[in-house]
């Protein structure tokens, strides 16, 4: 029999990426504050490996409204308005927060915060502190955590939340050794980050496999749009076993050029005005169909070129970007890098109130596991922003949750260990699953999508569903876990592009050919819970 | 696909007394990294293989390994045929996967006082290259102070100066970096060479804090002396017995036709301590037609004070030095010791000359063969010939043919360097008892080196004798002479 070991505490919160510290942070200036996370505090999730920037108004030049709007827009206004509100108002003052923590953004002579531009915007905000943001963003808020009084639970794998008549009062997890972990708390912030991992190829951490939006499914909670995944434009593609892995949208921000084969730039045929700067869903499908249409490379990518630049520029502003290619074997001062699109961000997530509220009581939510902020698309650099305005939020408004005793967990504890017990005796590989639902996703539910691909893709996935894959010993239970999250987020993806029968920002339905306006859609959000999917319709 | 042969360490601890090398075959894409194969002997092999890993883009830090003996971060390292993977030389939970966490705590973390504002442009850009840091560990699992004290190791010092650069944090820190170790470092410079992120802890971290600390009165006592020592007489070792400047004259003519030259700049220890294998190398470099020009006013490079951090002095020493060279014009300046070569060539900027160790010299110009001498030798890599200067090949490629077998040792710091002989002298002795047993097990009758700090050092650490390379080659040209007279007189 597996060993446990039991926690207590006022604010339990899951995931160590920007939105789960920053959300600690808060909640321990309110009361015992304990952290979970898969990975060492720190060191996992997307955060630390976010490049580009982040989303802010800073000078005078600049306003929210703009920022709003081009959020709105960029999210072909899917968005939540009062979400959106929130997130450009609240972004410089997390930004503050950051800076008045020591972080070493990147500043002007002038000394203000240096900004750069990003694709869909329409003017320079985005901060960053070289093509490495994220990770000073970790680096501070780890700094911050570490004096905050938090209590951390490395190397924990959260593998479900615990019910009660009040609403959800703790979780269960898996530590390292496959003894589970039981965490009795009045609230809990779920920051479990994105999941695109499911995707054949991703950008994301090893831990983005989708497990907050199963979490929050199985506890009863709401998601909406979960259709929505953002391909970014330019993933690599070579050596294959990096492909996926992210260049930067720095790249473009800096002046590098997208080119096909012929040598054409052809985001002219696009999107003339925002060339490569367009939105990543724009330049995400016009990438895709330079390939499919035979003007890609042998490996399958079209060129990004920043040969142009002065090779001080590039040492400067993207030495992340110049050392990981010259690893790679390829030196972008001097030759072009091969890029296509890969998944990259979901939009979807949790339903949340501007407090990180999620639609059961006592659970809250922040960043990438919750929907609505973002809309249809993200804009990049609006991410690393939403970690920190809605988690600063939701740490604060479980804080305030009042004080319950323990519910009776037995039943449910008996439930998990036979859940763990069939993982034990399981009959099938947990890799063999895994690399089926990726291809399965990304033949079915990638950048172009149909009711056949979809339908065909919701049929695997609940094939593989039904398998039980097998743990070689208590350490190998967690992974099993993962695969359970990893189908039901596919599930949960593929079930919501069914439902949303039109192109809409990253949702491209080729079998839809009504072209609506987006601000005039007669759609809103999908919505997906164990009680049903349906989607919203407005009236226009 | 490729195939990928490799050794990989378990251990699990629960269950196992020790770990075992298991040997794998595993088939990956071109191009694969260490990380990859990992992957794949978890997901087609054996799924109980603990590693970690999360960004696979070398930015959490969560990856590093040993593969074949160095540290290197497993998603960005191209696997290679037959290699080995270890955990790093940390405490093991579970075959690769190491215990992070104490040193994740020992990182001080800065704590910035309220209404402080941005920083300016300059005080960023100082503070940027220290930032880079993943807390990878790569450089704590190779620290050679880290493995015989209870130092914090560079990236807590990396730390701790970031922390000091920054308008943000007022408070006073330099206590607590000496208290976890500051002064214990050997600069070896090992942490920089393994460093994925590149960052130059000796120079850019530890050098500074020790300055820092000079500045709070707080540089140990023993490196205080030192500087005296510099500053009243210009060497930083005591005058005990004739020194190799009062012996020899300020130009050495070789015999027979001159085939180079080259200014000797012979530092405190050749000078003070060693003048005879000072000489031996002046008797090489006869033999081998290189005009030797000595200029007697030479004073110390300023090595030992730049190490422990005490600076006011060394502009003076550097123009003393740049100064009886340029003004002799002589372009190539000819180094005998690690130190010194290192300090001329990185601590010397705008020098009107070249600067080139001996060996570089030697090599460079060729030389005559020597007699074999009848021994097995080992070679000792000085930390500031190694790394600080990135020399290796040339000194072995003219002791190899000078012996009768050479048997390599792992190049592992002395302990000689950085001010801890004098500073911290049971860490030295500490370093050099590792040495005696590295010693041991390679069976060599002599131990070579080329720096006068390890030559010095070592010695009182191993029962076989420690030569110069210099010496090993004027005993093997004396024992040609008398071999050629033996043969003559035999006629
Ligand atoms: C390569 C890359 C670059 C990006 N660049 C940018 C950018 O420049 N600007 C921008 O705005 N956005 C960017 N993004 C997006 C942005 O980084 C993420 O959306 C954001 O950081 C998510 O933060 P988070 O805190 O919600 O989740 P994450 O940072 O992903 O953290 C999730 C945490 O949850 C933990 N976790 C997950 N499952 C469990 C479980 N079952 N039990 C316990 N713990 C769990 C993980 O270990 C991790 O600690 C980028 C994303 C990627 C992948
Ligand atoms: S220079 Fe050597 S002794 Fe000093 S911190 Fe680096 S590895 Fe350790
Ligand atoms: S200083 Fe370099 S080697 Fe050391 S932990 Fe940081 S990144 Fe790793
Ligand atoms: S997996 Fe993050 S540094 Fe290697």
């Amino acid at each position: 029999m597996l060993g446990e070991q039991i926690h207590e505490c006022h604010v339990a919160v899951i995931g160590s990426g920007g939105a789960g510290i920053r959300a600690a942070i808060e909640a321990s200036s309110h009361g015992e504050t304990l952290l979970i996370s898969k990975t060492i505090a720190g060191k996992g999730g997307c955060t630390i490996m976010a490049e580009g920037g982040y989303n802010a108004v800073m000078c005078e030049a600049d306003c929210t409204d703009d920022h709003y709007q081009d959020t709105m827009r960029g999210g072909a206004y899917l968005n939540d308005p009062e979400l959106v509100r929130v997130l450009v108002s609240e972004a410089p003052l997390r930004m503050n927060d950051l800076i008045s923590w020591g972080a070493v953004f990147d500043v002007t002579p002038e000394c203000t915060i240096a900004q750069r531009p990003f694709g869909g915007q329409k003017f320079p905000r985005t901060c960053y502190a070289g093509d490495r943001t994220g990770h000073e963003m970790m680096m501070t808020l780890m700094d911050r955590y570490h004096a905050c009084g938090a209590e951390t639970l490395h190397e924990v794998d959260v593998i479900d939340l615990i019910p009660s008549k009040e609403g959800i009062t703790g979780l269960v997890g898996l530590d390292r050794k496959g003894d589970l972990v039981i965490v009795h708390a009045d609230a809990v912030i779920l920051a479990t980050g994105g999941g695109t991992r499911i995707y054949d190829i991703s950008t994301n951490s090893m831990s983005g496999t989708g497990d907050g939006y199963a979490i929050g499914y199985r506890a009863g909670a709401t998601l909406i749009d979960m259709e929505q995944i953002q391909f970014h434009p330019t993933g690599a593609v070579y050596p294959r076993d990096a492909r996926g892995r992210l260049i930067t949208e720095a790249v473009r921000g800096e002046g590098g050029v997208l080119k096909n084969t012929k040598g054409e730039r052809f985001m002219s045929r696009y999107d003339p005005e925002r060339m490569e700067l367009s939105t990543r869903d724009v330049v995400a499908r016009a990438v895709a169909t330079e390939i499919q249409e035979g003007r890609g490379t042998e490996h399958g990518g079209v060129y990004l070129d920043v040969t142009h630049l002065k090779p001080e520029e590039i040492e400067r502003r993207l030495p992340i970007m110049l050392e990981q290619y010259l690893q790679f074997g390829v030196d972008i001062r001097k030759e072009p890098m091969e890029v296509a699109p890969t998944a990259h961000h979901i939009m979807g997530g949790l339903k949340i109130t501007p407090d990180g509220a999620t639609t059961i009581r006592r659970l809250y939510a922040c960043g990438e596991v919750t929907g609505g902020v973002h809309g249809a698309n993200r804009l990049g650099g609006n991410a690393l922003a939403d970690t920190q305005v809605f988690g600063k939020r939701a740490g604060e408004a479980a804080a305030l949750c009042s004080r319950i005793s323990c519910p009776d967990i037995d039943p449910m504890i008996h439930d998990i260990r036979e859940l763990l017990g069939t993982y034990r005796e399981g009959t099938i590989n947990p890799a063999a699953v895994i690399t089926e639902l990726r291809l399965a996703m990304w033949e079915g539910a990638g950048i172009f999508r149909d009711e056949g691909s979809l339908t065909r893709c919701r049929e695997t996935i609940e094939r593989l569903m039904k398998m039980t894959p097998k743990a070689v010993s208590n350490q190998n239970l967690a992974e099993c876990c993962t695969v359970r999250n990893m189908c039901t987020t596919a599930h949960l993806i593929v079930t919501s592009a069914l439902l949303r029968k039109e192109s809409r920002g990253s949702h491209l339905r080729t079998d839809c050919t009504e072209i609506y306006n987006p601000e005039k859609s007669l759609f809103g959000h999908t919505g997906i819970s164990p009680a049903g999917a349906r989607i919203e319709r407005r009236n226009s | 696909m490729i195939p990928i042969h490799t050794r990989v360490f378990r251990w699990n601890p629960a269950t196992e007394d020790e770990g075992r090398m298991v040997a794998y075959e595993v088939s990956v894409h071109e191009g694969a990294r260490v990380l990859d194969v990992l992957q794949s002997i978890h997901d087609d092999i054996d799924p109980s293989l603990s590693f970690r890993s999360s960004c696979k883009a070398g930015q959490c830090g969560s990856c590093a390994v040993l593969v074949d003996g160095e540290p290197k971060l497993a998603c960005m390292t191209e696997a290679s045929d037959g290699m080995e993977i270890k955990p790093l030389n940390l405490p093991v939970i579970q075959d690769l996967t190491v215990d992070l966490i104490p040193g994740i705590n020992q990182i001080p973390r800065i704590s910035a006082d309220t209404g402080t504002g941005l920083p300016a442009h300059e005080e960023i850009q100082a503070i940027k290259p220290l930032r880079d840091c993943i807390e990878c560990f790569s450089c704590i699992s190779v620290c050679p102070a880290c493995d015989v004290t209870a130092f914090t190791g560079p990236a807590a010092m990396r730390g701790f100066m970031r922390i000091a650069l920054d308008p943000r944090d007022s408070t006073n820190r330099i206590g607590k970096a000496i208290e976890d170790g500051l002064f214990t470092c050997t600069s070896c410079g090992k942490c920089f060479e393994v460093c994925p992120k590149n960052i130059r802890i000796p120079g850019k971290a530890i050098e500074k804090l020790r300055e820092i600390a000079n500045k709070a009165g707080l540089t140990l006592p023993r490196h205080q002396e030192v500087e005296k020592l510099v500053q009243t007489t210009g060497r930083s070792v005591p005058r005990e017995k004739l020194t190799f400047l009062e012996q020899v004259g300020e130009v050495i003519e070789p015999e027979g036709e001159v085939r180079g030259e080259v200014g000797f700049f012979v530092g405190c220890m050749f000078n003070g301590r060693l003048p005879d294998t000072a000489l031996d190398m002046l008797y090489v470099m006869r033999k081998n037609g290189i005009r030797v020009i000595i200029p007697p006013e030479q004073v110390c490079c300023g090595s030992p004070l730049i190490r422990t951090g005490q600076t006011s002095y060394i502009n003076t020493l550097r123009e003393t030095n740049k100064n009886c060279f340029s003004k002799r014009g002589i372009t190539t300046v000819m180094t005998m010791c690690a130190g010194c070569g290192a300090t001329l060539k990185n601590d010397y900027p705008d020098k009107p000359f070249v600067v080139k160790d001996v060996t570089e010299v030697l090599t460079g110009y060729g030389i005559i063969p020597t007699q074999k001498l009848p021994v097995i030798a080992t070679y000792h890599d000085p930390c500031h010939l190694l790394r600080g200067q990135g020399i290796s090949e040339e000194p072995r490629s003219l002791l190899i043919p000078a012996v009768q077998e050479f048997i390599e040792m792992p190049s592992i710091c002395c302990g000689s360097g950085g001010g801890v002989r004098s500073g911290v002298p049971e860490e030295a002795a500490a370093l050099g008892e590792n040495r005696r047993e590295a010693i041991r097990k390679t069976g060599a009758d002599i131990v070579v080196t080329v720096c006068p700090f390890c030559e010095y050092h070592i010695q009182e650490h191993t029962d076989r004798p420690v030569k110069n390379l210099l010496t090993v080659l004027r005993e093997g040209y004396e024992a040609m002479e008398s071999s050629g007279r033996e043969s003559t007189d035999d006629k």
